[in-house]
């Protein structure tokens, strides 16, 4: 991949001072120009045109698929946030989210393509219900050995692809992509095989007995996931904000043989940000398994691969923009279950409606990175 | 089953199998030698195999129905080819992008349009005179229309490629593209034509899957078997011909796990629907592991190009 911050850190010759009179429309010529920086009320507002264009779109969909215009603002905004039951859904949801999220991010901060995220996250549900499938460790003790294996397992998984990367070359965005069909495939086998719960005919483990659970706070288990994603947050923050090694990750994501020049470690601080990354998928499989289904199903994953990179993205790979980012796509997926109820809408909307969101802000980043200018005189 | 029964099956699948890897890899090829990393193939695969038995149902000629299919590939990566080659969007941030749009998509379109699990007729297989009836690899030459055309089109590419100035103009715009814009080639137009001519084989190599492999419609049919081709290039180092033989070999192992479980082998179900993915994974090491000195990469994959832009 070419190293965009390098190109893009290029000195610009001055401006002719005095306006040249205006050409006829054809022959005008005009240059491309990549700005080196660009004030942030501006950069501000390109965003905000941006996602008002993809949220304009989305909703022009939506309501080619059937939703009544009026009811875009009822069914997205009020009653999302403003429902009890559906701000708790909201909460519910955060939390795996934020995780991934975070985890995107951390390989991102490192140039890592970890694409792996279902697959780390499957590992640590995995890990997690191995603990109560077999019954390991003392009742008090439960949950934190859940904990500790998921980002165990998570890690582990992630290993592979970092590994291949560093000694080997081996392009990580396909390797961690084939990894995450091994372990979908995986899981399956366990849940259709040796882990099935033999209570009923559906593909699912035993469910988790009450010490295996999250604790419930303010009626519910979403706070505590929360709270603990939060607190993940926090110390992700601390790491890339405060930490020696986010500094030293700073230095990798700006120009990697910059930074080993300077004699920082790149191999190990890329190893260290990709296993990272591992863990926090991990964990997010815990919160999945331990907080909201209590037990290993067979699709618990789907769609956070997707929502992990697109969070990472969109947050710039910030710790606490993530968490807000986060928020709302945990909104959005909450605002599709309903869609799904009422309209019949197919859950794809809600992918459909994140990658438009992506592309827009993606493409906006043209309009802060580059200047259009009239060429004057005999140029080119 | 005997052996002998099992091995013609055998040889005679094998081809429907390695048929999608073999056009998709292809149309990467032709994309990626213009320079752009083109990592949008399994959702461009998802537009093809919709939009194919979407046109089944409707018009219901097979020949069309591809056609289409190509077409709508190809139309949908133009959104693709606005990104990368004139917004200048991250090539990987705008692959995985063009992905999860496709995903989204057709997920909602195959639903919305109910084309979802409706089965069609297309192409029948053409038994060529007697050599179908030879023993053991006389299924090989009772194949349908699209698998007798997969070889062609691979010497046209080739051909395109190595043999024609226009193919010329095209690498050179994937090798480098300043001392190509320097000698008047347009880096923006080329670029455009290759991603949506890339496109067009990648949507076939989709519309194969549904609408004469499988002959119907699911979400998110094609199974990872984009990226997979994303991998085959890689390992073939961008040589078309290296790609046939990596897709032949896919082609061979998938077609083979059906033919075992025939023949009675007690295999874990799960295990072998890992198969395709970790032997990607395994080709991939092995590739790496194995590399020359020379690097038959195109040399400006990836790179956005600018004429205004210092080296």
């Amino acid at each position: 991949m070419t190293p965009e911050k390098e190109v893009m850190e290029i000195s610009l010759p001055p401006s002719p001072a005095a306006p040249a009179p205006r050409a006829p429309l054809a022959s005008r010529r005009y240059a491309l120009e990549v700005r080196q920086q660009m004030a942030w009320p501006r950069q501000a507002l390109i965003l905000a045109v941006s996602l008002a264009i993809g949220f304009g779109i989305s909703a022009a969909i939506l309501v080619a698929a059937g939703v009544p215009a009026g009811e875009l603002l009822n069914e997205f905004v009020l009653q999302t946030l403003f429902d009890r039951q559906s701000l708790q859904a909201v909460l519910f949801q955060a939390a795996p989210m934020i995780l991934v999220g975070l985890g995107a991010a951390m390989a991102f901060r490192a140039r890592f393509w970890n694409l792996g995220l279902e697959g780390q996250m499957i590992w640590g549900a995995i890990g997690a219900t191995a603990v109560s499938f077999f019954d390991v460790g003392p009742h008090a003790l439960r949950l934190p050995l859940m904990l500790c294996m998921a980002i165990t397992f998570g890690l582990v998984w992630a290993l592979a692809p970092v590994l291949l990367k560093l000694r080997l070359g081996v392009n990580e965005i396909i390797s961690s992509l084939m990894l995450n069909y091994i372990a979908g495939n995986f899981l399956l086998h366990l849940v259709y095989g040796p882990w099935k719960d033999p209570k009923d005919a559906f593909p699912y483990s035993p469910q988790f007995r009450g010490f295996e659970r999250l604790p419930e706070w303010f009626g519910s288990t979403g706070p505590t996931a929360i709270a603990l994603a939060l607190a993940v947050t926090l110390l992700a923050w601390w790491f890339v904000g405060i930490s020696r090694a986010g500094l030293y990750l700073r230095f990798v994501d700006a120009n990697p043989r910059m930074a080993h020049a300077v004699g920082v470690p790149v191999r190990r601080m890329v190893l260290s940000a990709v296993l990272l990354s591992g863990a926090l998928s991990g964990i997010a499989g815990f919160v999945v398994v331990a907080g909201q289904e209590g037990r290993l199903t067979q699709a618990f994953y789907t769609g956070y691969g997707v929502s992990g990179i697109l969070i990472a993205f969109l947050a710039r790979n910030n710790p606490l923009a993530a968490t807000v980012v986060a928020l709302l796509v945990a909104a959005l997926f909450v605002a599709g279950r309903n869609l799904q109820v009422f309209y019949q809408i197919p859950f794809s909307m809600v992918q459909l409606i994140q990658a438009i969101v992506v592309i827009c802000v993606a493409s906006s980043d043209f309009f802060i990175r580059h200047r259009i200018r009239p060429v004057v005189g005999k140029a080119g | 089953m005997d052996v002998f029964a099992i091995a013609s099956n055998w040889l005679g699948n094998a081809p429907d199998f390695a048929v999608p890897y073999a056009l998709a890899a292809l149309g990467l090829i032709l994309t990626e030698r213009s320079g752009v990393l083109a990592l949008g193939a399994e959702g461009l695969m998802l537009v093809g195999a919709l939009v194919g038995i979407g046109a089944q149902l409707s018009f219901g000629d097979p020949s069309l129905s591809l056609l289409l299919a190509m077409l709508a590939a190809s139309l949908v990566s133009v959104l693709f080819a606005v990104m990368v080659i004139l917004l200048r969007v991250n090539q990987v941030i705008a692959g995985l992008a063009l992905v999860f749009f496709c995903q989204g998509l057709t997920g909602l379109l195959g639903t919305l349009l109910g084309w979802t699990n409706r089965a069609v007729e297309s192409f029948a297989a053409i038994p060529l005179g007697p050599l179908a009836t030879l023993p053991l690899v006389g299924r090989l030459f009772a194949q349908n229309l699209v698998v007798y055309l997969t070889l062609p089109i691979f010497i046209a590419v080739v051909w395109y490629l190595t043999r024609t100035s226009a193919g010329l103009r095209l690498r050179a715009v994937g090798e480098n593209p300043q001392a190509a814009d320097a000698a008047g080639i347009s880096v923006t137009a080329w670029r455009f034509a290759a991603v949506l001519a890339g496109a067009a084989l990648v949507g076939l190599a989709g519309a194969y899957i549904s609408l004469v492999s499988t002959k119907l419609w699911i979400a998110g049919m094609t199974g990872g078997r984009g990226w997979i081709a994303v991998g085959l290039v890689i390992f073939a180092r961008w040589s078309p011909w290296k790609a046939l033989a990596g897709a032949v070999l896919f082609g061979c192992i998938e077609a083979l796990i059906p033919q075992l479980a025939a023949a009675g082998v007690q295999l874990p179900q799960y295990f072998v629907l890992m198969t395709p993915y970790a032997v990607t994974l395994a080709v991939m090491v092995w590739v790496a592991l194995t590399r020359r000195g020379r690097d038959d990469e195109p040399g400006a994959l990836g790179q956005p190009y600018l004429r205004e832009e210092r080296k």
